[in-house]
């Protein structure tokens, strides 16, 4: 009898849930690529890093994507889709790491496994700049342009939290606990402007911008 | 004294040779970014005795016929994380040094977490004052001949000694502003100054190599032993009395979009200064304002003024020099059209009228080129100028020129 409850509880922990949240700015934007991720609570057993590796490129002098999510105890490789050099940095607490890349080089997958946020530069073209955001659980994603993201879960008890560097709100008002039982969807009204949006960095980037610094 | 006795950039040349050699069997071929590129031209060109063949036309060539407009090889070689030996060795078929390097230098550029950062540099290299010459090789990608600005900035100017810089990339700040200042001390570029004065400005791709030599006609009041007493060439790149030159810079970019720089520039040679060839020491200096906008991604305007003077000798020769230009640059799919329009002007102001200095003129350079691969290239370029120098009538000829030539060039890089 036990056992069989057991496994009654476990095939309903095991049904997937789809959690939608809808993330605007304080003047009712849509938030692009804000990283959303859950993480259990109590009643979820918390899930091993798979072993997944996750790409980082550099195309057209710069990286690729600009904010990459990941899950604590995977790993990322940074391939060079460019004909010439980059040098890829980070000084984040979370991982510091410098990397070569030279035309046509391949490097090894780099183990992440701290969480929290990783900024990365390139020494050789200082406008690039990306995220790696190292979130403690398997629930993540990216909004889309629409600022809205469907991930999802097993039934249960969760920690909802949002991050993107442009956001100036405090990122623990923003987290919610949240239980979840059957579809759901989360609204998050950010109260503090962001920050600027500097995405046009990437747009008047070209193959002759590489002497000029 | 021979030429090559003197150079301070051949002594410069064989330590950092040196430098290349020894660290070579300690690098891998995987620390290297070694590359190359080559220019094979068509021309119908002008008629006008080319500068090179001690004529007074301003451009590169004066025979129609098939050449080697460019060939150079580049290496960034990492020596350390924070150290690269940059270097980039050129082949001409023209002028008096054929094979040599146009640049040779220690890049020291190291990681820091801090919004403002330090970067250095020490070598034979140019000071960044163009946004036109942003090719490898400091070649330029929009047209062969270049403006008459960075055709003499290629042709005499060159920094053998010491930049160090601070520099502040927005993104890191959150800002769409990016800055840097930039300062340069030198030796090895008395001579400057030299070619603008008595040639005038010139049009063309031609960069002088580490240890060149660049030929000009031969006006009588500069040659006669009993007047100026000067040859008619100039090896650009000579200290002559151990002063050191400097130079001043600041960089302002919004995102990649819109780039300004303005450099401060002043060798500080002593115009007294003569060696054995009868080379002058030539006290110059300018302001130079650079300045790039990118319309859309495919449409950029760049643009460039100088404004400074040169004096050799009890004001033997003084001059005002002034030249600036305008060049509109579009790209459709992997086609470049550039226009180009150039203005120069140099005015004397010196003891001696029976030389005369001043010259001026106006050049309009048109240019499609086509990246048929990642490799190959080819493009036509239409130049025309018409420029006016007094000194030809020392030499009996029109003071106006009007000079015009065509090129088709194919282009392979690797």
């Amino acid at each position: 009898m036990g056992r069989m409850l057991w496994l009654i509880l476990f095939s309903v922990n095991a049904v997937a849930v789809p959690v939608t949240v809808d993330i605007k700015s304080n003047k009712n934007l849509p938030v692009f690529q804000t990283v959303v991720y859950l993480e259990p609570t109590s009643g979820t057993p918390p899930v091993p890093a798979v072993d997944k590796v996750s790409v980082l490129d550099q195309v057209d002098r710069q990286f690729v994507p600009h904010i990459l999510p990941i899950q604590k105890g995977s790993s990322v490789v940074f391939p060079n889709s460019d004909s010439i050099q980059h040098h890829v940095y980070s000084f984040s607490p979370a991982k510091q790491f410098e990397l070569k890349l030279y035309r046509d080089s391949k490097v090894e997958p780099l183990l992440f496994e701290t969480d929290g946020e990783v900024e990365l530069g390139c020494n050789v073209h200082d406008w690039m700049l990306a995220y790696i955001w190292v979130v403690d659980t398997p629930y993540f994603a990216k909004t889309s342009q629409d600022g809205v993201v469907v991930i999802d879960v097993p039934v249960g008890h969760y920690t909802l939290k949002v991050w993107h560097p442009r956001i100036q709100d405090d990122l623990e008002s923003l987290s919610q606990n949240v239980n979840i039982n059957q579809p759901s969807v989360i609204e998050i009204k950010l109260q503090k402007e962001l920050l600027q949006d500097l995405s046009f960095y990437q747009q008047r980037t070209d193959k002759l911008t590489d002497y000029n610094d | 004294m021979a030429r090559h006795d003197v150079s301070q950039c051949a002594i410069i040349t064989h330590v950092l040779l040196s430098v290349i050699i020894g660290w070579s069997v300690t690098i891998t071929a995987a620390a290297n970014e070694i590359g190359g590129m080559a220019q094979i031209y068509l021309i119908d060109s002008d008629d006008l005795q080319s500068y090179q063949n001690q004529g007074t036309g301003i451009l590169r060539h004066d025979e129609n016929g098939v050449g080697i407009q460019q060939a150079l090889l580049y290496a960034n070689i990492d020596l350390t994380s924070d150290l690269t030996l940059d270097a980039v060795a050129n082949y001409y078929p023209d002028g008096e040094q054929h094979l040599g390097f146009s640049q040779l230098a220690l890049n020291y550029k190291p990681l820091s977490p801090d919004k403002i950062k330090f970067k250095g540099r020490v070598g034979f290299f140019y000071p960044r004052l163009s946004l036109e010459n942003v090719d490898k090789g400091w070649l330029s990608p929009y047209t062969y001949t270049q403006s008459a600005i960075n055709s003499w900035v290629g042709e005499e100017m060159r920094t053998l000694g010491l930049e160090l810089s601070l520099y502040s990339p927005g993104r890191a700040r959150r800002s769409p502003w990016s800055w840097e200042v930039t300062g340069g001390l030198f030796q090895g570029n008395d001579p400057l100054g030299t070619l603008i004065s008595w040639r005038g400005f010139a049009m063309h791709d031609r960069q002088s190599l580490n240890n060149d030599r660049v030929q000009f006609a031969p006006y009588s009041t500069v040659i006669d032993p009993d007047f100026i007493w000067h040859p008619n060439y100039v090896e650009p790149f000579h200290e002559l009395d151990q002063r050191w030159g400097f130079y001043l810079g600041a960089h302002l970019n919004y995102f990649n979009q819109s780039a300004l720089r303005y450099y401060y520039y002043d060798n500080q040679a002593d115009p007294l200064s003569v060696n054995r060839q009868r080379l002058y020491g030539w006290r110059t200096k300018f302001h130079s304002l650079s300045a790039q906008h990118k319309f859309t991604s495919q449409t950029r305007l760049i643009s460039q003024w100088m404004s400074g003077s040169t004096v050799m000798g009890l004001s033997y020769v003084f001059v005002d020099f002034d030249a600036w230009y305008l060049m509109l640059s579009h790209t459709i799919a992997e086609h470049r059209i550039s226009l180009r329009y150039d203005r120069f002007i140099v005015s004397e102001d010196d003891i001696f009228p029976t030389d005369p200095n001043s010259s001026d003129g106006y050049g309009l350079t048109l240019a499609w080129r086509y990246d048929i691969t990642d490799k190959w290239q080819i493009g036509v370029e239409q130049h025309m100028n018409k420029n006016t120098a007094q000194n030809r009538v020392l030499l009996n000829l029109p003071i106006d020129a009007n000079q015009h030539q065509t090129l088709l060039v194919t282009q392979f890089r690797w």
